[in-house]
């Protein structure tokens, strides 16, 4: 395996008797990069997650974590980890888990006199932190969780929905959190289902479904991004539409999802149109034409092709719940 | 290890289980203190005719209240051991704290034995305020044994219900949910206990012997299954040094066979119970190091 590796699995399967889990998973991680994992429910990302951290034992495989194999104390010493479903000891004030999590990672007590309550407020609890667990709502525990994946200040970062329960602030707040660690030069690994933050976050990204991997690759790469262009147009009728798809030879259209009137195409009022440009050349060539037959341009906007639409696109019609025949 | 045990007391002191036991304790020995009260010589003719203290009659009545005292502590302390433990791993990996912890630098055998260490240390510490409670108890009222290397003896018989216990309930911990081990715990505690009970009468029924068979049968099974109650009676058989004084006190009446003889246990029994421990500890470790979470 190659040392620049921070994640290396080889064909890492569970099964579990139920017929779940994942089967051959082949991923690489490199140092300092953001992976997103992706997946519909139940496609067997967290049994993933938990094998690499070394809470599940894989039924066939094998992974390291900056070339230590995984479940050992040398490659549990490389990572933080912030589990999607988890509660920490509701007798506790969250500085006593933060500073339990640092015992067990053997950090000095001095070291950790320093470290907890920087994170307690760099998470966004603060005196919060005194307060016992108890009395933490979902976002508090996120935000606790967050505080205890980072404690020993790890290599690695396996962050299982680590926003599912935070209102946007809070969202905002974690993902400039996760952009700092990227920008220190730490491996996150996340899991989310908010595929705004992992377009915004990673580099890379897999598709797992049904245990097994769809697709991965950059985000660019497997999005295959084009990018779509809008123009909001006023005089459009169907034969200038049809002069516009002649003169250029692309597939102009109505916008989908636009609110364009039942009447727009009559010339009486503005409506949107939409068609998928190789570059900006082409959409100001697309301005000039509409100018020329005589239509009036209200508005020309960019639309990226989502992570979302991908995730759809690439899981539909395919069974997504793990039934056995 | 030490970080996890120091974590258990603060769980035990923190959820109140120690409070609230010890608060229960005071009751019951408030209670026992009345009845020691009304058994003890104070109110019964322990004098005998030339105005003397009548020692074996004394003694008599505080080895009862003593069986009294332990029958109810024995009971206590068995199910101290249960519910703080029964849900020491299924319990934790249901709620997800297990999932936050274990990916920590900690070997799995270091969790379970400082979860294990952590219990087992507040069952005996609690097990030494009972027994000397009901001593005291006892003493203030009726005869007690004095001799101290007999009654360390005692203790250590005492308290090793705490560990024996304590092993079970976690290696049940690896298998079932934590309600489903509280059951499982509760109900193999009883029918070690009724095991027990069934053998003290028993013992007193004038049957055959090949009646008998069928029932010994059972009553044996029941305590293999859980030898607690079999400690208990060792205990009280050490206590009240019943090999020696049995020529001279009552101890094998119907009355005290009831609370605590009855068969006693075999040296054999005993190592059995030894290695029936050890073995729980070892499986529920084991169990724990390849549980998947």
């Amino acid at each position: 395996m190659s040392k620049a590796a921070a994640i290396e699995a080889v064909n890492l399967t569970k099964q579990y008797d139920n017929g779940r889990g994942c089967r051959d998973v082949s991923i690489r991680v490199g140092k300092g990069e953001a992976f997103g994992f992706l997946g519909p429910n139940g496609a067997g990302k967290s049994t993933f997650v938990k094998m690499l951290v070394g809470l599940v034992t894989p039924t066939s495989g094998h992974a390291r974590l900056l070339g230590e194999p995984i479940g050992t104390l040398a490659a549990k010493r490389h990572i933080g980890y912030l589990p999607e479903l988890y509660r920490y000891q509701e007798w506790l004030s969250g500085e006593e888990v933060v500073r339990l999590h640092a015992k067990l990672c053997g950090i000095q007590r001095k070291v950790a006199d320093e470290r907890v309550p920087r994170l307690l407020e760099e998470v966004g609890l603060g005196l919060r932190g005194r307060d016992r667990v108890k009395n933490y709502s979902k976002g508090m525990q996120q935000r606790l969780g967050l505080a205890c994946a980072l404690v020993n200040d790890p290599a690695i970062v396996f962050l299982d929905e680590p926003s599912s329960a935070l209102d946007p602030i809070g969202r905002r707040e974690v993902r400039t959190i996760l952009a700092r660690l990227k920008a220190q030069g730490k491996t996150i690994f996340l899991n989310s289902h908010l595929l705004e933050d992992v377009e915004a976050l990673c580099d890379r990204i897999a598709l797992l479904n049904n245990g097994v991997i769809l697709r991965h690759g950059s985000v660019s790469e497997v999005i295959h991004t084009r990018t779509r262009w809008l123009f909001k147009v006023g005089g459009l009728s169907p034969l200038l539409l049809e002069a516009l798809r002649e003169a250029t030879g692309l597939p102009i259209r109505l916008a989908a999802g636009r609110e364009n009137a039942p009447d727009s195409l009559n010339g009486l009022a503005p409506i949107w149109m939409e068609a998928e440009l190789d570059n900006e050349e082409q959409a100001g060539w697309m301005n000039a034409l509409i100018i020329e037959q005589g239509m009036t341009l209200y508005e020309v906007a960019k639309a990226k092709e989502r992570l979302e639409e991908w995730f759809v696109e690439a899981v539909s019609g395919l069974s997504q719940r793990g039934e056995r025949a | 290890m030490i970080t996890i045990m120091t974590m258990t007391w603060k769980e035990l002191l923190r959820k109140r289980v120690l409070v609230l036991t010890l608060l229960m304790t005071a009751v019951f020995l408030l209670a026992f203190w009345f009845v020691a009260d009304t058994l003890g010589y104070r109110n019964m003719g322990v004098f005998n005719r030339s105005g003397d203290i009548d020692l074996i009659e004394q003694f008599t009545r505080g080895a009862f209240i003593l069986m009294l005292g332990f029958f109810f502590g024995g009971f206590v302390l068995a199910f101290l051991a249960i519910f703080s433990s029964f849900s020491a791993i299924a319990g934790e990996a249901e709620q997800g704290v297990m999932q936050a912890m274990l990916p920590r630098p900690i070997p799995r055998w270091k969790w379970f034995a400082g979860r294990w260490l952590g219990f087992v240390s507040l069952g005996v510490g609690y097990a030494l305020v009972l027994f000397v409670s009901i001593l005291a108890v006892t003493s203030a009222h009726a005869g007690i044994p004095r001799d101290p290397a007999l009654l360390l003896r005692s203790f250590l018989l005492f308290a090793s219900v705490v560990p024996l216990i304590i092993s079970v309930s976690m290696l049940g911990s690896g298998f079932f949910s934590a309600l489903g081990n509280g059951v499982f715990m509760t109900m193999l505690y009883g029918a070690g206990w009724l095991g027990g009970m069934i053998e003290k009468l028993s013992g007193s029924l004038d049957l055959d012997a090949h009646l008998m068979q069928p029932l010994n049968t059972i009553t044996g099974l029941m305590s293999l299954a859980m030898p607690a109650d079999a400690i208990q009676r060792q205990m009280l058989a050490e206590l009240l040094s019943f090999d020696q004084l049995t020529d001279f006190v009552p101890l094998t009446d119907n009355i005290f066979s009831l609370f605590a003889f009855g068969n006693l246990p075999s040296a054999s029994f005993m190592i059995y119970t030894a290695i029936y421990g050890a073995g729980a500890f070892a499986s529920g470790m084991l169990r724990f190091q390849r549980k998947d979470l």
